[in-house]
């Protein structure tokens, strides 16, 4: 029986507010508002209220999963990697480098965006790199 | 416990200024002349004070 | 301030070691930020690092929470006057059970009684020009805007309030008192889930519909309000009323909100309908 608070920062959009995380048990409760961080001052919007239920839920991935015959069947990291990249060479073969498009997000860090253009304009050979904002 | 609400609901819709639209009124099902008129008069009262500020409102965004 | 924090330390040592409580919900400084803590026997060095904030946090719904998982936890935690009545109207309300609960009283928002104010209350908000000729005043008196301004005036400064609410939720999730497992504001017949705007004015007065008998003035939804809505205002004015009626103030003593009386004879006088 421990209660405890951690900080942390809201995963949805790219402001970043600052949130407290309720830890009673080893298990996240309820998510607060930081006072004094900079960027939200105490103040969240509906998503950030609600981290805590996406954290427990039950719908979230625990392995890697692969479609085969219009079933989800658990797989490794490597067979998914791999599964992926076979996918996409395929699609790069049959209808050209530009039918395939990446988007980059607010929620990784700079350099992961870097990695990401850089394996679509070099490794896949095309231009159509943008921004889940724009979705 | 239905006085209680009313009384409160009351002044507040007064303070936010939407007041005088709200009626409380005990009637039996055997007193059909009573709700009768209860419900004429409130509906003339209504008519007099004019449509709701909230409707103009809504017509507005629309 | 050195000395009495001491003083505090060495009190909830006392209370853990004696097993006068359990838990202690005090603040710790982290990377800068003073955040919510609890102390037990298990992790009695960092006692060292309890401090009292500037910012206020609502110790008391974790206390809740944890009495609803722990019902024998004796729980102990820093209490500032607004904590104080916050904690007896969750114990009119049967949610915390006062002989499990222990405070230590500090001081808060300045007052003649009391001369050091550690509360983030020191100053009372400022509103704006515009906000004052288009919206609500945040410290005007509720009497006085019955007397000074018109239906029609009043009507369209509340709208124009309302209307920016984000129905974010946060003055229901960060408010001491809430505590509803099923809360009417996501009630499909009243509120309609999902959508926004939020439907003005029906949400906010809802909202001021429970408050009354349960608000207690601590200032927490209209600072974590994203929009700047003058909900204390509201919600004083929905006191107000209260104790008008019922005289019944929430949280100065261990009174039953008269809400939750079902049966009783009032003498309530309806102005003419």
């Amino acid at each position: 029986m421990d209660c405890k608070y951690v900080p942390s920062v809201c995963s949805y959009c790219g402001t970043g507010c600052g949130v407290l995380f309720e830890v009673i048990d080893g298990k996240i409760e309820s998510t607060l508002p930081l006072k004094s961080h900079p960027v939200n001052q105490g103040k969240l919007c509906i998503k950030g209220w609600n981290l805590h239920e996406y954290i427990n839920s039950y719908m979230r991935l625990k392995s890697p999963l692969i479609k085969e015959n219009k079933k989800f069947e658990t797989a490794t990291w490597d067979e998914a990697i791999t599964a992926t990249a076979a996918g996409l060479d395929q699609v790069k073969q049959t209808y050209g480098p530009d039918a395939i498009g990446v988007l980059v997000s607010a929620k990784i860090t700079n350099e992961e965006n870097f990695l990401a253009q850089k394996f679509t304009r070099a490794a896949i050979g095309t231009n159509n790199v943008d921004h889940c904002a724009r979705l | 416990m239905t006085i209680k609400r009313m009384a409160f609901v009351q002044e507040l819709l007064k303070f936010m200024g939407l007041e005088g639209r709200l009626h409380l009124e005990w009637i039996s099902s055997a007193e059909a002349q009573k709700y009768v008129e209860v419900v004429t008069g409130f509906t003339e009262k209504i008519r007099q004070m004019g449509p709701n500020p909230l409707r103009d409102m809504a017509r507005k965004e629309r | 301030m050195d000395i009495a924090i001491k003083t505090i330390i060495n009190d909830v040592q006392r209370q853990l070691l004696e097993n006068q409580v359990d838990i202690f919900l005090g603040y710790r400084k982290l990377d800068g930020h003073s955040i919510p803590h609890g102390y037990t026997r298990n992790n009695l060095e960092e006692l060292s690092g309890l401090c009292i904030s500037q910012n206020r946090y609502p110790l008391e719904k974790a206390a809740t929470r944890l009495a609803q998982k722990h019902p024998n936890l004796k729980i102990g935690l820093i209490a500032r006057d607004c904590n104080q009545r916050s904690l007896n109207v969750l114990y009119t309300w049967n949610q915390l059970n006062p002989d499990n609960i222990k405070t230590i009283g500090v001081n808060c928002c300045p007052s003649p009684v009391k001369d050091h104010g550690d509360c983030s209350y020191l100053e009372p908000r400022t509103t704006g020009p515009y906000k004052q000729e288009h919206g609500m005043d945040f410290n005007a008196s509720p009497k006085d805007l019955v007397d000074t301004m018109t239906s029609q005036d009043r009507f369209e400064r509340w709208m124009y309030e309302f209307n920016k609410c984000i129905k974010c939720y946060g003055c229901r999730n960060i408010c001491p008192v809430c505590f509803c497992k099923e809360c009417s504001l996501e009630h499909d017949g009243l509120v309609e889930p999902g959508v926004l705007p939020a439907e003005v004015p029906v949400f906010h007065l809802v909202r001021a519909t429970h408050m009354a008998g349960r608000c207690i003035d601590c200032g927490l939804c209209e600072d974590t309000c994203p929009a700047h809505i003058p909900l204390r205002l509201l919600y004083r004015e929905a006191n107000e009323i209260v104790s008008g009626i019922f005289n019944f103030q929430p949280g100065q003593d261990m009174e039953k909100s008269p809400f939750s009386i079902i049966g009783d004879t009032i003498e309530a006088q309806l102005t003419p309908l």
